[in-house]
């Protein structure tokens, strides 16, 4: 004991000294209102090309659900300059790699090459925008594609539909309410048109951010954005929706069968604030105190102390407009779902009425403090990031600051926010289940 | 309006001045960039721990990695052993008790992670001498416990529950299991039982063998010089025994004999998981092991590989389709090209898949595919040097592989010399579609009937079947479910219960049905008598008599027009199974009928009797509940063809006291027609003039 204190005290003398890697970037506009951001780092020569579209499937329509998805593979199809197949060969036979993702809120597409690629990433960013191709060959291949894909990342999948309904639940008014794979018939009914019109109100200049990150030289690179990106005309203004949801009057209980699992799962879900409110970020740090490491709250009393679970979890997946605060685990053996949720509940109300220790506060801040080292690893790490920031929380130096926003969190305002949003009767219960069989 | 003019007059400039560039070609490429290739600083210890030291001050950071490089572990009945022992470690030290042990790695906000023959720490540099501490500790220390032993164990069973219905996990599997065999470490399962068998002492022993120093080596990256390093990995990792671990002996794995399919169902499966493959033997230091991967990225490497841009971007079956090759010194491993599908294209996808990998040993790849591979390499080894990972990995793979020194080094060259026909020859040396393993897993009820016809090269290839755990295994039976006890002759007295009772029923003696409808237009009527031994059954066509079918005796023949037409004598000898008022009546009477399970018929269960024939074989299905028959179906096959018919029977009604479908569905190939019951007459109206 006596050691471990010593220990403890050197600790508090030598935190606090954080070497601060402080991420450099420069950002300005097109005039065409494409926002840029350069990162540039000489150190290894790799670059990458991003670029992040300000749409996700919160701006689809409830009856054409899967839009904003299905639409980052059709951006994949060829341009008129990218013949229909070439794209991923045009990558990879230059020594790249590329992807793309959509969530609810926003589609990021990126390119990573050797660094004496930059312009070739450049040109196929800007062709995706200026001159894609969208034709019913593409349609209809990627009909199929996302279909498959769906089977395989949510049908298929053990566990794969909590999602669809925890938020089907948690919202009621905003489109967060559907997946962001959406509904496979919306899908198979959706018309080329449809595509069209989606392309044309949200694939515009002033509604993206390119990222450049990596070894090139500044001058350069500028001149090279304007060449590619400036032409682009600007389009209409993309009004972001907006949507208030009324208070969850619950507890909503919720039963699902997966015929995927044998292992049933209990999860809680709390709707809370957009990323941007300070309380998400405290809302993060409960979470890392109920349930990351072997000595997170409830991990050591569940999973070690009690064995009652198999695994306990608990998030805070927030999102532009709301957050989900997911809490939950898997039973062992023969414990009830009930029980989890009862021993859950309980390390929940003991967070909203104690303050926790002034020794798991600090471990909170140090867990922090990696995590932030840790975030900003990768040149195409770091492209996300700086795309994120400024679309989603319209400050890109929160790549540097963010980490402040942690360290001014108090002991008063974790107990304050849990009590506040962590409410039994405003929260969905879903009872995932395995699915029984008929007995005949 | 004016403004709208400026703007364009102004984008108009916009667009000259910017038309320097060409956008109709892709941009070339800049000068190659220069890489660095670094090498760690390495010491070694007494106990024969190897150590590498990669410094890189980019972020405050350090992480620790230790890898035991032992020949693989057959666990056999015990099979589980590796993985608990992996779990208990990491809890604590026999210094440090569990809680306090957790506490302050969580503490320092670190990470800390075993395997069976690997840890893993990572944590600011500031907490590094700490953490390296910790790891050291756990892993010359343990703390095994009873407690943690059984806690351990509850988890694993668990979670080998987690995976019972799990596709891709028993996919995964059971690919293993039939390519090495259960008897060898790459392919033997862990289940409940043999996990069952390990003991804490078993345990122990694992630890005390295998957990040793002789081929360990920890590598350190991040924010710290060599010396401090070196000074505190050998203060930390001395106290480590000296020990080498057993060597094991096991059955070398074999290829298939003949190109196979091996069936896992999975009632449950939404897709397919299809997996192509077959043994190799590579291994890193092999002449044509760059050959060999630049064969496996031509044919499935990824997005622009052949497998995805057939199956996925031309047919649209999956949402990816790859190839992975392994390499290994210890044992021949797995070459495997595969596909999540969906059901309906699962035959179609085995084929493919196996037809891309043919092409890929038979046609040399084009200079164009060999080109855009080799950039693909050479960009993805510039692109791993950012991370200082690399680095130690290509150390640690020249000492533990055996590659020359300068393997990478000469990486890029080695990379560029690679011709088409190296490419070609590594592929018909490493790829078979003759003795390949094609492993499915999913739902067989619908994918099965098109599995068995699948033939490639012009063979058929045939399909067996396996259980979840890899086990030889019947064909599936969907037609399983039925209680126990009930036979084929309950089902049908139950029909007779149904619709009236065998007293009635017996009391009928003669019997004519009449169904009318509508089919292309014209009116259908089908008139059918019957007797006990008798059998008529004339189609008329707007009331015109078409065709006729008459049984009696020993005679059986077709009436068309004024024409008498015999039909075979297999077909007489079905028929004659069959007769009676009811065909209940005659196959309680011959017991021919087999209850062959319960099939869903619109929505409802209902047993499925099947009568066997040479010719026609007969289908006959009662809903579970009423008894009633709901279904009829017949496949006759005659010189070499099959034809299907099938009829559904609705909406009883009582007639005299027998119950009548007052709706018969008729479909004969793709037409359906339907006929209501216009009358019934029992014990009139039927003469022997009928069956004339």
């Amino acid at each position: 004991m006596k050691k471990l204190l010593g220990f403890m005290s050197l600790l508090m003398v030598s935190s606090g000294i954080i070497f601060a890697q402080e991420v450099e970037f420069e950002e300005y506009k097109l005039d065409n209102g494409m926002h840029v951001i350069l990162h540039q780092d000489n150190n290894v020569p790799v670059v990458t090309v991003a670029v992040s579209y300000h749409v996700g499937s919160k701006n689809e329509n409830p009856e054409k659900t899967g839009f904003a998805h299905f639409f980052e593979h059709l951006l994949f199809e060829g341009t008129k300059n990218i013949e229909r197949g070439e794209w991923f060969k045009l990558v990879s036979s230059n020594g790249g790699s590329n992807n793309a993702t959509t969530n609810y809120d926003r589609t990021y597409y990126y390119e990573n090459f050797p660094s004496n690629n930059l312009e070739l990433g450049l040109w196929m960013e800007s062709e995706r925008l200026m001159h894609p191709i969208i034709n019913q060959i593409g349609v209809d291949t990627q009909k199929e594609v996302v279909q498959e894909e769906r089977r395989l990342r949510v049908d298929n999948q053990p566990y794969g539909r909590w999602q669809e309904q925890m938020f089907k639940n948690l919202f009621s008014k905003h489109p967060y309410r559907w997946t962001v794979i959406g509904s496979l018939e919306h899908l198979a009914s959706a018309s080329l048109e449809d595509f069209q019109n989606f392309n044309k109100k949200f694939y515009v200049p002033n509604n993206a951010v390119l990222v450049v990150a990596g070894d090139f030289e500044k001058g350069e690179a500028k001149r090279m954005i304007q060449d590619y990106f400036g032409p682009i005309p600007k389009g209409p203004d993309v009004v972001q929706p907006t949507y208030v949801e009324d208070p969850i009057q619950g507890p909503i209980k919720v039963q699902y069968e997966d015929p995927n699992i044998q292992i049933p799962l209990i999860m809680m879900g709390y709707r809370t604030p957009g990323q941007t409110e300070r309380d998400a970020y405290v809302l993060d740090m409960i979470s890392t105190y109920l349930s990351d490491g072997k000595s997170s709250k409830l991990y050591k009393k569940l999973v070690d102390e009690k064995k009652m679970a198999l695994q306990v979890f608990a998030f805070n997946g927030s999102q532009e407009d709301y957050g989900a605060y997911i809490v939950g685990g898997l039973p062992v053996g023969e414990t009830s779902l009930e029980d989890i949720m009862k021993e859950i509940d309980e390390e929940i109300l003991k967070l909203q009425t104690e303050l926790i220790s002034e020794n798991d506060y600090q471990k909170l801040q140090n867990k922090a403090e990696n995590n932030f080292v840790n975030s900003n690893s990768s040149i195409a790490g770091i492209a996300g990031s700086l795309a994120n920031y400024y679309l989603l929380y319209d400050d890109t130096n929160l790549i540097n600051t963010q980490i402040d926003i942690y360290r001014s969190i108090t002991r008063e305002e974790i107990r304050d926010v849990a009590a506040k949003y962590l409410k039994t009767d405003q929260r969905v219960e879903l009872e995932y289940l395995p699915e029984q069989k008929n007995a005949n | 309006m004016k403004k709208t003019l400026l703007f364009t007059i102004l984008s108009l400039f916009l667009t000259v001045s910017y038309a320097q560039i060409d956008r109709t070609q892709p941009p070339k490429p800049g000068p190659a960039p220069k890489i660095n290739l670094e090498e760690p600083n390495t010491f070694e210890l007494k106990n024969g721990l190897k150590v590498m030291v990669v410094e890189n001050r980019k972020l405050p950071r350090v992480s620790i990695q230790l890898d035991i490089d032992n020949p693989p572990v057959l666990e056999g009945d015990k099979a589980g052993v590796s993985s608990l022992m992996a779990s208990m470690l990491g809890n604590g030290s026999s210094n440090i008790p569990k809680d306090e042990f957790n506490e302050e790695v969580d503490f320092l906000g670190a990470r800390l992670s075993f395997g069976a023959s690997s840890a893993f720490a990572s944590s600011l540099s500031k907490y590094f001498p700490r953490i390296l501490e910790l790891m050291a500790d756990a892993a010359i220390n343990p703390n095994f416990t009873a407690e943690e032993f059984e806690k351990e164990k509850a988890k694993l069973i668990t979670g080998l529950k987690t995976e019972e219905n799990d596709v891709s996990a028993i996919a995964d599997k059971v690919q293993r299991a039939l390519a090495y065999g259960t008897k060898h470490p790459y392919g033997e399962i862990t289940s409940e039982e043999t996990v069952n068998n390990v003991t804490l002492f078993d345990v122990e022993q694992f630890y005390r063998k295998n957990f040793v120093p002789a081929n360990a080596y920890l590598v350190i990256i991040g924010d710290v010089d060599f010396k401090t390093a070196k000074d505190l990995v050998t203060k930390a990792f001395t106290p480590w025994t000296r020990a080498v671990p057993p060597t094991y002996s096991y059955s070398k794995p074999m290829d298939a004999q003949y190109t196979q399919i091996n069936f896992v169902d999975m009632p449950n499966a939404v897709q397919s998981e299809v997996a192509v493959q077959n043994l190799v033997d590579l291994k890193m230091k092999d002449d044509d092991y760059l050959p060999a991967l630049i064969a496996n990225q031509i044919l499935g490497g990824g997005g622009e590989g052949r497998l995805f841009l057939n199956l996925r971007e031309d047919k649209g079956y999956t949402y990816g389709s790859y190839s992975s090759i392994g390499n290994d010194r210890f044992s021949p491993v797995r070459f495997t090209a595969e596909a999540q599908v969906r059901n309906m294209v699962t035959d179609s996808s085995v084929v493919q898949i196996l037809e891309e990998i043919d092409r890929i040993t038979k046609e040399p790849v084009t200079a164009e595919e060999l080109k855009n591979t080799k950039a693909k390499y050479a960009g993805r080894f510039v692109m791993a040097l950012e991370q200082p990972q690399t680095i130690a990995r290509y150390a640690l793979n020249i000492e533990k592989e055996g590659l020359p020194k300068d393997f990478y080094k000469n990486y890029l060259q080695n990379i560029n010399a690679i011709s088409v026909a190296d490419v070609q020859n590594a592929a018909k040396k490493y790829f078979s579609t003759d003795k390949a393993r094609v492993v499915v897993a999913g739902k067989g009820s619908e994918v099965l009937e098109n599995l068995e016809k699948v033939s490639f090269n012009g063979k058929a290839v045939p399909v067996l079947y396996f259980d979840k755990n890899a086990n030889k295994t019947e064909k599936p039976d969907y037609n399983a479910g039925i209680p126990e006890g009930i036979t084929a002759n309950d089902v049908l007295n139950k029909y007779i219960e149904a619709i009236g009772g065998a007293e009635k029923v017996n009391a009928i003696t003669s019997l004519k049905l009449v169904y009318e409808g509508e089919a292309m237009g014209s009116k259908i009527k089908v008139e059918e008598k019957r007797t006990a031994d008798k059998l008529a059954q004339t189609t008329y066509m707007n009331e015109n008599p078409m065709m006729g079918v008459v049984a009696k005796g020993d005679e059986l023949f077709m009436k068309q027009g004024g024409n008498k037409m015999p039909l075979p004598e297999d077909m007489k000898a079905d028929m004659m199974n069959t007769m009676g008022i009811f065909v209940e009546q005659a196959l309680l009477a011959n017991g021919t009928a087999k209850l062959a399970g319960i099939e869903q018929v619109d929505g409802k269960d209902a047993y499925k009797l099947e009568v066997p024939g040479k010719i026609t074989q007969t289908s006959l299905f009662y809903d579970v509940e009423t008894g009633l028959k709901v279904k009829e179906a017949a496949v006759i096959t005659m010189n070499g063809q099959s034809q299907n018919q099938s009829g559904m029977l609705k909406e009883y009604k009582e007639i005299d006291g027998i119950m009548f479908p007052s709706i018969k569905t008729q479909s004969m190939g793709p037409q359906e027609i339907e006929v209501t019951l216009l009358e019934a007459v029992i014990n009139q109206g039927v003469t022997d003039a009928d069956f004339e």
